[in-house]
């Protein structure tokens, strides 16, 4: 987690971004390619997608699964009808001769978003699953260059997320390769007001809240704890970035284990403030059932 | 009267078991003190109660010897200048420690000598009110309090308040009702109506509404730091300030005033309601039950300040926050529990 080089939120990204998504989990993953897609689309945007799967249509099934509701699933279904969103099998565009060739590859990019935009589309997206790096790491380097070359050319309206599987590579590797791009891409927040930010987790599933829980953004906090219930049966509430949270607050967040599915779940706590643990002592409410504190001295 | 003995473990009920007995003994010497404290203490050991005793280094010893060591190493002795130095944590710790060691072992036995010097008008109100709280507190627990006055050296208004807020008063001839008792509700009333003296003109003033929190809890942080109060009671006083604010916002006429300023050694912040008042009946006295969240929070905000005065009538609800600032040299304040 240490040096982690600068993170950018999926909706913040701009033409000539070209970032890097490193994760170890398919719901984090698909949240982020999802809102890159659902942007782009409303953009006007073409959607490259140079997926690990063989067969496109295997992808966009996955794609599909991953929508938050059937709205989004037919939005997704329909673009790649009229090829708004185009599924490529990623060993296909960069690895038809069987071998990489990192050269012909990024020539390929630049084709691609000469294509979108030829074809009228306000800018490209392209997204790559990259994990294939491993084979041949040492061309790769070759290729994020160029890459930074193509997406950070001046005017260019393209940009790109590199996706990395993190199980396959070691931090070693990882570290290079997000050397070669932007930074890092993540999820958007569900919430920020200047007031109070929430961002969902992955591992484990979860929010992170970063600034203050008090009368105003209370019902957002609210919210989010109903949406995240469908996403697992245990929770964790990331509290290490919360400056302030008011009574009301601190029970919702200890209550969270009765919020959401109707069904009990386990809240974890993680890095719960002095001040926070000190209001948890005197409500009695460290030793709630369904709630577990992380590092609290008893 | 029936004599101590019809009321003293060994020989009590059944029905008593769940029965708070809260007496005052008003001794004038040391013979008085013991002719009641030992054969208490002796029967509660006997019974196997939970016997503990928090009083002074001078009467512990005096017990101790008439006791034998062997009744006193089965009695938790606890220092009295340990015990009473903020109203509120002594609360606090007569839940905890009821709850967590004493009542577990059976029935409390306690002898308790309350402080009452080196203390201020208002903590000296706020003792007496504690007094008429544990009526109410721990109602229907099994324990026996017996709360200790030195007749001879007391002030009068401390003895005579003492008579209002113990049911029950013993001497060597036994226990009997206190026939100048008052109801809890009745004497907490009475401590709540001296008026309160208005800010002085140099206190800041700042409205709140709805939305308006992120600035006011801004603002605080910075006048406590300014102020000189401790950096690790300066989040728990916004906490407090916050809380009784929200409820102003969410349960009250919707916005309200707050002032602060330091003097006497305090730092303090009223906050009020012009919109409406609040009912007070033991108003965050009372601890929450555990795992039972509810309209709890001025339990909290009792804990997190020194003292918390109340005034509430057809003028709104005016709340005021006592924190104590360092003196000059060292000596720090109490009151949180860290």
């Amino acid at each position: 987690m240490s040096s982690s080089p600068a993170r950018t939120a999926v909706g913040g990204m701009k033409f000539g971004d070209h970032l890097c998504l490193a994760c170890d989990n398919d719901a984090e993953r698909h949240a982020v390619l999802l809102a890159y897609i659902r942007d782009g689309l409303r953009a006007r945007h073409k959607v490259v997608y140079l997926a690990g799967e063989r067969r496109p249509d295997e992808t966009l099934a996955r794609l599909v699964r991953a929508a938050p509701g059937p709205d989004e699933a037919a939005v997704l279904a329909g673009a790649a009808q009229t090829g708004q969103l185009t599924i490529r099998p990623v060993v296909e565009a960069f690895l038809a001769t069987g071998r990489f060739d990192p050269g012909a590859s990024v020539a390929l990019l630049g084709a691609e978003i000469d294509q979108a935009l030829a074809q009228g589309y306000a800018g490209a997206r392209i997204t790559g699953d990259n994990s294939f790096a491993l084979r041949g790491s040492g061309r790769f380097g070759t290729f994020e260059d160029g890459c930074r070359r193509t997406f950070g050319a001046p005017g260019v309206r393209a940009m790109a997320i590199c996706q990395y599987d993190r199980r396959w590579f070691d931090d070693e590797q990882l570290r290079r390769l997000e050397a070669c791009h932007d930074g890092r891409v993540g999820v958007d927040d569900v919430y920020a007001d200047g007031v109070l930010t929430i961002t969902p987790t992955f591992t484990p599933p979860g929010l992170r809240l970063a600034g203050a829980v008090d009368e105003s953004t209370l019902p957002a906090v609210r919210r989010a704890l109903r949406r995240v219930g469908g996403r697992g049966s245990h929770l964790c509430l990331d509290l290490s970035a919360l400056e302030f949270c008011d009574m009301e607050g601190l029970q919702v967040l200890v209550g969270a284990s009765q919020s959401g599915t109707g069904m009990d779940r386990q809240v974890v706590l993680r890095g719960v403030p002095p001040f926070l643990g000190l209001m948890m002592r005197i409500f009695e409410w460290e030793t709630m059932p369904g709630v577990f504190v992380e590092g609290v001295t008893r | 009267m029936n004599g101590l003995q019809g009321t003293t473990p060994g020989v009590e009920t059944g029905h008593e078991r769940g029965v708070l007995l809260h007496r005052a003994l008003m001794y004038g010497s040391e013979r008085d003190f013991t002719d009641v404290a030992v054969p208490y203490l002796r029967a509660g050991v006997k019974a196997g109660d939970a016997v503990v005793v928090i009083t002074s280094a001078a009467n512990t010893a005096l017990l101790r010897g008439q006791l034998g060591t062997e009744a006193a190493d089965r009695i938790e002795f606890i220092a009295q200048a340990d015990w009473f130095r903020a109203p509120m944590q002594t609360l606090a710790d007569y839940y905890d420690r009821t709850r967590r060691d004493w009542w577990p072992r059976g029935r409390l036995r306690l002898l308790a000598e309350p402080v009452w010097t080196g203390f201020t008008p208002l903590e000296v109100r706020e003792w007496k009110r504690h007094e008429a709280i544990l009526n109410v507190a721990f109602a229907g627990t099994p324990s026996t309090i017996v709360c200790a006055y030195d007749t001879s050296t007391l002030d009068a208004h401390v003895i005579v308040d003492a008579a209002h807020t113990h049911p029950e008063l013993v001497d060597g001839h036994g226990a009997r009702a206190s026939e100048h008792f008052v109801d809890p509700a009745e004497f907490y009333a009475g401590c709540n109506a001296p008026p309160l003296e208005p800010p002085p003109a140099g206190a800041a003033r700042r409205p709140f509404a709805s939305g308006e929190l992120p600035g006011l809890r801004a603002f605080l942080t910075a006048e406590a730091i300014r102020y000189g109060l401790p950096s690790d009671r300066v989040l728990p006083f916004v906490l407090a300030v916050n809380e009784v604010a929200t409820n102003i916002i969410r349960r009250g006429g919707g916005h309200g005033v707050i002032w602060l300023w330091a003097q006497d050694g305090e730092l303090l912040c009223d906050v009020a309601d012009p919109g409406r008042p609040m009912e007070d009946r033991f108003l965050g006295y009372l601890r929450p039950r555990p795992h039972q969240p509810g309209s709890a929070a001025m339990w909290a905000v009792r804990l997190l300040c020194h003292i918390v005065e109340i005034r509430s009538g057809e003028h709104g609800v005016l709340v005021r926050m006592h924190l104590k600032l360092p003196r000059a040299l060292g000596a720090g304040a109490d009151g949180v529990r860290g």
